[in-house]
This record gives C-alpha cells, structure tokens and sequence, in this order.
C-alpha cells in the first residue's frame, strides 16, 4: 500500500521558505499567539484526506550515547494503544475509519504524521489526542516492539547502501547520539527500558515543544480549535534546546572498508563535511553540486562515470544525506555501485573529478544549466498543500524565510562560478574524505594494489579498517 | 518492477462517448471520475492514444509515454528470442537523435525544470516520464517526438549504455530479494516468458548488436503502440495542437502480436531452495496463481491480500511480524504476471518453514471462516485511504491510468473495482480463498544465506 509520510521536515537542499502568501493558490495562516499552539496549516478544498502531523521539537540528538534509539521508542510506543484502549482496539479502530499513522524520528523532532479519510477527520483527531495525551506504555508492548526494532536493525546487514552509511557515522559522528542512525544499534537499543521510555516521555511532551501541521478540506478555524484542545492538555515545559555536534573527519582520503564476500558490485559512500540549512552559501553550493554530483542524467559524476565510461549504474552527489539539511552540520557525500572490477577506477577517477570541481568550480555551461533548471523547477516545490505546509513548517523550525518565486530566480541568478569556488574553498575540502566502500575486502586490497602499483607505497591508498555487517549494526 | 494493484474505491460515473472529430485527431470518450475530475480519450489517425486529466492546483503537469512493448514480446520475437533488449533500449531512448545529440534531450528538459524524469521497463511495457513547468509543454513534446520518431542509434553509445546495464544487473543480483522473486517467476511459469527477466542475463546484454536495437525500435515504438498520459495545468485545445504539431506525422505501422504459451496446468506444489551469499536471513516467496485482472474474482482478491497485509492489524503483521519471526511479511496480486504473492523477510535465526507454516494457517481460516465485518470494512477503507492519497499527486495519478491499460486494456479498470468492492460480501473472500489459494497449485521459494565455511579444513 502507498504510505506517505507527511510534512517531512527534512527537505532537500532546494527548499527554502520565506512567509509570503502571494504564489499560493489556496488561504494559508499561522497562528503564533503565545496561548495557543503553533499551527501551519493548508486548506486543500479538493482534498479526499486529511493530513495531520504532530511535531515534537526533541529528536534524537537528546538520546543518551549508550541508548540511542530512545526516542524511536518513545514515538513507537506511542502508536501501540493507551490506557482507554489496547494496542489491538486502538490501532483497529483507527485503521477502520480508512486511517493510518506513522512516526518518524530526526535528530530534532518526532513526528507523528497520519491521514483519514475526510469524513473521519473529528475521530482521526480524537484516537490522535488520545494517544499523544494518554498513552499506554505497556510492557507487553513495549517488548514486542524492542524486538521488532532489533530485528529491523539486524536486517541493515542486508542492504550495502545501508551499511556504507553507517560505517561513515560511526566514524565522522564518534562520540556523538549522531554516531549511529535515531532507530539505534543493537547494543543501545537492548539497554532502553521502559522506565526510560516514561521519562523521555514526560521530560519532553509539554507545550513549548509541540506544533501542528494539516492540509485538509475544512476551515482553518475548525482544525485550530481541534489542535488548541489536545496542546492545552499537554503539561508546561521548557523551550527545546538546540544541540549540535562536531564532526570528525581525516586530513586525507581514508578507506574504510565493510567486508561483504562475493559481491557483484562495491557500494561506495564517499563522506566530508557538509552544511547547515541556514548556512549563507547554501544557494551556490547547492547549485553547483547540481552539476556536479546531484541532478541524476546531467551532473558531471553521471555523465563520465556512467555516461562514458560504463562504471557504474548509480552515482551522485548530496549535501542530505542525513536525511535532509538542518540546524546541525551535515554531510556532503558522493556514493555509487561500481561493477567490481572498477571500484579502484571509480574511486580515483570520483577523487580526480572532486579536485577538479574544487578548483576549477563548473563550465559556464554547466552553471547556467542548474542555474535554469533550479529556478524552472522551483513551482514544484508548492504544488501540493502537503508540500507549502512543509515549508512552512521548515521556516519556522530553523528560522529560514520562504522565498518567493521571483525571489528564489534572483538569488539563485546572482550565483557565478567566482562565488561557487569562494563557497567551496571555503565549506569544503578537497582531501578530507571518509570513503566506506561495502564489498569483499580481499577483492578490495587486490584491485587497489594492482591499480597503484606504480604509486609510491607511502602514497597509496589502503584500507584502514575494516567493519564487518554484525559490527555495525551492534 | 514488482506491482501491486490498489484497488480503489471510486464512483465511476461514464458518460456517452463523444467524438469529436478534428484534423488529425477524434476525441473517443469522456469519463467523470468519482471526486468530479473529467478525464478525456483522443485518439490521432496513426493510432497513438491520449489521455488528459486536467488539474489546474499549479502550473505544472505529468507527461508519461506508454509503449505495449516489454520483455516478454522480445523473448516471443522470432529474431529476437532474447530478454533485455526491452531494458537496454530504454536507455538508448536518451541516447539522442541528429537534431539533439547524446546529452541533449536529459539537458533540455532539465534545463526546464523537469522533475522525476526517468524511464521503467517491465514484463509488458515501457514507459518514459517527467513532469513539468506547464509552459514548457510544447519544448517537451517536440523532444519527447523527436526520439520516439528519430533515435539515431550508435554502436559506441550502445556499448557504453551495455556496462550500465551490467552495473545494474549485478547490482540486482546481489540483493537476495531479488533473486528470490527471479526464482519465483521461473518457479511458478514452466513455458511463459515470464521465466525470464526483463533484464536478462550478462551474456545477453552483452551481446545485443545494432541491428537488433534497430530492429526493436523499428517494430515496437510506433504511434498505434503507444499511449500518452497527461495529468495537470494545460488545456485541451493547446494539448492537443501540440500533440497534433509533433505526432501527427508520424506512421503507423504493424506491430507484430503475439500469443503466450499456454502453461500446463499445475498439479502439484512447485518448491525451490536457493543460497545467495548477501542473505543473511530466510527469504518466503509464495506465489498461486490467479485469473487477469479483467475477472471479477481479482476483487475479492485483492480485498484479501489487503486483509492480510495492510496496517498493523494486518493478519500477516500481527502473526509473524509482531511475533518476532519475520521483518517483514506482506501479500499482494500481481498481474502479468497473474498471482498472489506472498513475500516474508525473516528475522534472523528464524527458518522460512515457520512464515510457510502461518501463511498455510491463515489460509486455511479464509478458506473456512468468513472474516469478521469490521475485519473487511478495515480492508475496505485502508484501500480508499489509499487511492484517495495516490491520485492526489499528478504521477502517481498518471501511473495508475497506464499501468491498467497495459494489464487490461481498460484504463478505467482501477476506478471500477473500487465500485466491484462495495458490491462484495465477506463470504466472498471464502469463496475466492478456496478456489484459488490451493496447496497444489503454488509455488514456494525460498532463498538461504549460504552456509558458514567451517573454521576446521
């Protein structure tokens, strides 16, 4: 079935929102009295559905190094029935009425996003506020779901996307709750009890930190007053507090490899520093990693390594990788599948092209294109309800404006490759990478001494360490 | 590539057919959806098909191209008799013409502001799609008709497109999914071409020469095999100038049909075991075979793949899933090909034969209890939740048109099982149940991790 996941806080590095209401096709408001709740809301007067999400300003970053996965608990057990009706009643009922509801946990929010049917838009809200306000918190539940979520997480070995991914955090994120992924590793899941659920739960779910977001087809006035009666209820708190975490990253290219015998294919995920959404050169970087790296067909990465030379099926470049930019410093990475026997070709030559996009920026042809395709695209980025209430949203949780239309094509017009290059001497590094590679470690050490072999040996790229699956997900 | 049908739920209200006869074009039919939206039918002189769904939220819209042409023609082509070259040439098709070489047509359309712009292939079709600015819709056709009319095909492009297609193949290869559901095609299909995978195997890839693409494009992309789908913000008149401008020339000419091997009745269950060196835990496929997706008993079908899968009170979710066998556990009908599949992702430590032995016992209770109502009104509203999310987004709304004309024929058949569904009892779900969901008629596969070498030689 279709699930959608709704008013994603996590936006591609295109998104950006100022608060404007001239480009919208349908009424939009904000009600920011201090009474009453935070509440971004769209009317989508065609709309069969309404889509509701709950947003806690507390994600991940607040979970203990040795629990990190706790607010995944939290929001989970949320979902698993409350003190009037048990798991089975709560989530029947509410799939009965042509409901569903999800949650979702970043590194500074938990959200609960769902959608109904419109004609039980009243009883979606009810079964909601329910189980925000009151939920059960069973331990019959609750570890059911730990065992659930630690057999997801022992899945990961499955998927070498996956794992690359995790090698790289474990690594730039060290020390940190952002060194594994918010659902947490084996080891710090197995430790959360639910005492520990209760207390996040009651330290975290009061007023300062809870907003609301809808598109639905009924007046702005009605939804209000339906999220202005479960905040009330909800206990006086403090403000969330932002928290931030440094990166670790080496002087030169290190290769860390996960071992994964008898692969076809090498799972390449190249990591470095990334930015903040509200960093000032966002705009230009995220123009010129367009062509460089981000746009799949066009990008300079796909055109030659896939394009020309037949590598690789899949390679790009993003600066969300972590899910989407946000308050916190993210990473910039490039990652790909090259057919094994051209893992070493493609780690080079990516290395080669990354120097050469360093220092020399983009063609004036390819600036020009990301240039017109960024600004031509920009319409979609409010072409649904669901999607100007996400941008809403992500203005108001990291301050950033909404540009209008005209004002998007002038920042983005302004850009030149004089300032692409300033931007990135100055946020990027040209040998400061992490590369994970998932594949067959003795296949791995072969192909790069043969590809090296007139390279000096204390210029050669080896492996330093090697991860295995179980490591990773533990 | 795998699919499921979301059955929905939708008043289907059809209105008289007009025609509309213009130069080049008559206007075949004119359908009121069930949430008030009119979708329109032309037809061109060469044959080419045209759907149009206006919707005026913003200034954007969808633009897909469907080609009755997939794996299983090129297996059943007697020059041909191979598989992947239905893939392969999908990616040739950006692969430029004399009027906008490689490079040209990906860059244009980005420049734009083209999004989600890419191309499928699958047993029984092809389709090319983007959505866009809705005032670049004339740039778009002249391409999108310059490389349906006007592919050069290149010998150095192609070879380079085939490592591609290699990196992708064996980038599906190694995922133990994927293998499984290889084998379950290959299990349950003895004679019909969907034994073979639509991307084919290296060698063949590999060996695909010019005149074979040459041919493929020659034979399969005319205008009376293909239809267009337009979902969003343009007018019917500019619409259809446009498409007229760029498509009206164009010939049509005979596509060859051909007619499925007949597959033998099966009379007993079909069981493989496989190994794959990724699979760290069990894989469960289990396929039984069902009618089309044109026979009503896909109703009830569906209605019961639902029952089984959807939700966290799904039957499947709440048997293996929340019991810590399974990571995942779901069921759904697949047409062309036609079966219902269930597919379980086990928890590790955890063998295949105990999911096989739950689904063995949810069948079984289908087969002799009638679920209970509030049971088939969770199914029924989960799929009307469900359609009504999915055709809110232009795509997703242009898929669902194209994928029931390629299966059935009826574009409209999507929105007419929802109607089926109301019309339906829960008794009807038994009756499905036993006459489809039969032991000796299945077929189970299942994929292994590989056994640990032992550390003693």
């Amino acid at each position: 079935m279709l699930r959608k996941t709704f008013f994603l806080v996590v936006l591609s590095s295109f998104t950006f929102a100022k608060e404007k209401t001239s480009f919208r096709s349908a009424p939009a408001t904000e009600n920011g009295v201090p009474v009453a709740p935070k509440v971004f809301y769209e009317k989508n007067p065609a709309g069969l559905t309404s889509d509701i999400s709950v947003i806690v300003m507390s994600g991940s970053m607040e979970d203990p190094i040795d629990k990190i996965g706790l607010s995944n608990l939290v929001a989970e057990m949320i979902l698993r029935g409350t003190k009037k009706r048990g798991r089975e009643r709560f989530q029947g009922e509410l799939e009965r009425m042509g409901g569903a509801l999800s949650a979702s946990v970043s590194m500074d929010t938990i959200q609960f996003s769902g959608s109904v049917i419109k004609e039980n838009n009243k009883k979606f809200i009810a079964l909601l506020e329910e189980a925000l306000l009151q939920p059960a918190f069973s331990e019959k539940d609750f570890l059911e779901l730990k065992r659930e979520i630690l057999n997801d997480i022992v899945h990961v070995k499955n998927s070498n996307n996956r794992l690359g991914g995790l090698a790289a955090r474990r690594e730039i994120f060290k020390g940190s709750p952002l060194e594994k992924p918010g659902f947490g590793s084996k080891s710090t899941v197995e430790k959360i009890t639910l005492a520990d659920v209760q207390r996040r739960y009651n330290d975290f779910f009061d007023r300062p930190k809870i907003i609301f977001a809808a598109a639905a087809p009924f007046s702005e006035n009605e939804m209000v007053q339906e999220f202005s009666r479960i905040w009330r209820q909800f206990p006086d708190g403090n403000k969330p507090v932002k928290r931030l975490v440094n990166l670790k990253v080496p002087e030169k290219p290190t290769l860390i490899v996960v071992d994964k015998p008898k692969t076809s294919t090498g799972s390449l995920f190249f990591a470095q520093p990334g930015i903040t959404i509200q960093d000032p050169d966002r705009y230009t970087l995220s123009t010129g990693n367009f062509s460089f790296g981000g746009e799949p067909l066009v990008s300079r990465l796909f055109r030659i390594v896939r394009g020309e030379l037949g590598w690789t099926y899949a390679i790009g470049s993003s600066y969300s990788a972590l899910g989407g930019l946000s308050g916190q410093q993210g990473l910039f990475t490039i990652s790909s599948t090259p057919s094994v026997e051209y893992t070493s070709k493609t780690i080079f030559k990516i290395l080669e092209m990354w120097r050469s996009y360093m220092n020399e920026g983009l063609s004036s042809d390819e600036l020009e294109l990301a240039k017109e395709s960024l600004i031509n695209s920009y319409p979609f980025e409010f072409d649904t309800a669901a999607k100007r209430v996400s941008h809403k949203l992500t203005s108001f949780l990291y301050n950033i404006p909404i540009l209008t239309p005209e004002e998007y094509s002038e920042k983005i017009g302004e850009i030149s490759n004089r300032k692409l290059k300033a931007a990135l001497t100055e946020k990027q590094k040209v040998n400061r990478w992490l590369i994970a590679l998932v594949a067959d470690k003795d296949v791995v050490a072969k192909d790069l001494e043969e590809y090296q072999k007139d390279v000096p040996q204390d210029e050669r790229l080896t492996i330093s360490k090697i991860y295995t699956p179980d490591e990773l997900v533990n | 590539m795998n699919k499921k049908f979301i059955f929905v739920s939708a008043i289907v209200l059809l209105f008289q057919t007009t025609s509309l006869f213009s130069a080049n074009y008559e206007k075949i039919g004119e359908k009121k959806l069930f949430n008030g939206e009119i979708l329109s039918e032309y037809k061109l002189s060469n044959g080419l098909k045209v759907l149009f769904l206006p919707r005026h939220e913003a200034k954007v819209l969808t633009f897909q191209t469907w080609f009755d042409i997939g794996s299983l023609d090129e297996k059943m082509d007697a020059k041909l008799k191979k598989t992947g070259l239905a893939h392969l040439f999908e990616h040739m098709m950006f692969r430029g013409t004399d009027q906008y070489p490689d490079g040209k047509f990906d860059e244009l359309t980005s420049r734009m502001g083209s999004e989600k712009q890419n191309a499928t292939t699958f047993f029984y079709r092809t389709n090319y799609y983007e959505s866009i600015p809705s005032n670049q819709l004339n740039k778009l056709l002249e391409l999108e008709s310059d490389r349906m009319a006007n592919l050069k095909l290149d010998a150095a492009l192609l070879d380079k497109e085939k490592g591609a297609v290699v990196g992708e193949l064996r980038r599906a290869l190694d995922n133990p999914g994927r293998l499984a559901w290889d084998e379950l095609n290959r299990t349950v299909f003895e004679v019909a071409p969907f034994r073979y995978t639509v991307l084919g195997t290296e060698e063949e890839i590999k060996g695909f020469t010019l005149e074979e693409a040459q041919y493929f494009y020659k034979t399969f992309y005319a205008p009376n095999n293909a239809t267009i789908i337009i979902v969003g913000d343009t007018e019917e008149e500019e619409l259809m100038k446009f498409i007229v401008k760029y498509y009206g020339d164009m010939k049509a000419q005979e596509v060859p049909r051909y007619k499925m091997p007949e597959e033998p009745v099966q009379k007993r269950e079909r069981r493989v075991e496989k190994t794959h060196p990724q699979a760290t835990s069990d894989i469960l496929l289990v396929g039984y075979r069902i009618p089309s997706v044109n026979s009503p008993d896909v109703v009830p079908l569906s209605l019961l793949s639902t029952h089984l899968s959807t939700g966290m009170e799904a039957r499947l979710r709440k048997s293996l899933v929340d019991k810590g066998i399974a990571v995942s556990a779901g069921c759904e009908v697949s047409s062309v090909p036609d079966y219902l599949e269930f597919a379980v992702s086990l928890a590790e430590k955890h063998r295949a034969e105990e999911a096989l032995e739950v689904i063995n016992r949810e069948v079984s209770n289908l087969k002799t209890q009638v679920i209970k109502k509030e049971d088939f009104e969770r199914a029924l509203n989960q799929e009307l939740l469900s359609l009504y999310n999915m055709i809110e987004d232009n795509s997703s709304m242009a898929n669902m048109l194209g994928d029931y004309l390629m299966v059935s024929g009826n574009y409209m058949r999507g929105f007419e099982i929802i109607d089926e569904f109301k019309k339906i009892k829960p008794i009807d779900l038994k009756t499905a149940a036993n006459k489809y969901l039969k032991k000796d008629s299945r077929s189970v596969v299942i994929v292994r991790p590989q056994p640990k070498k032992s550390s003693r030689s």
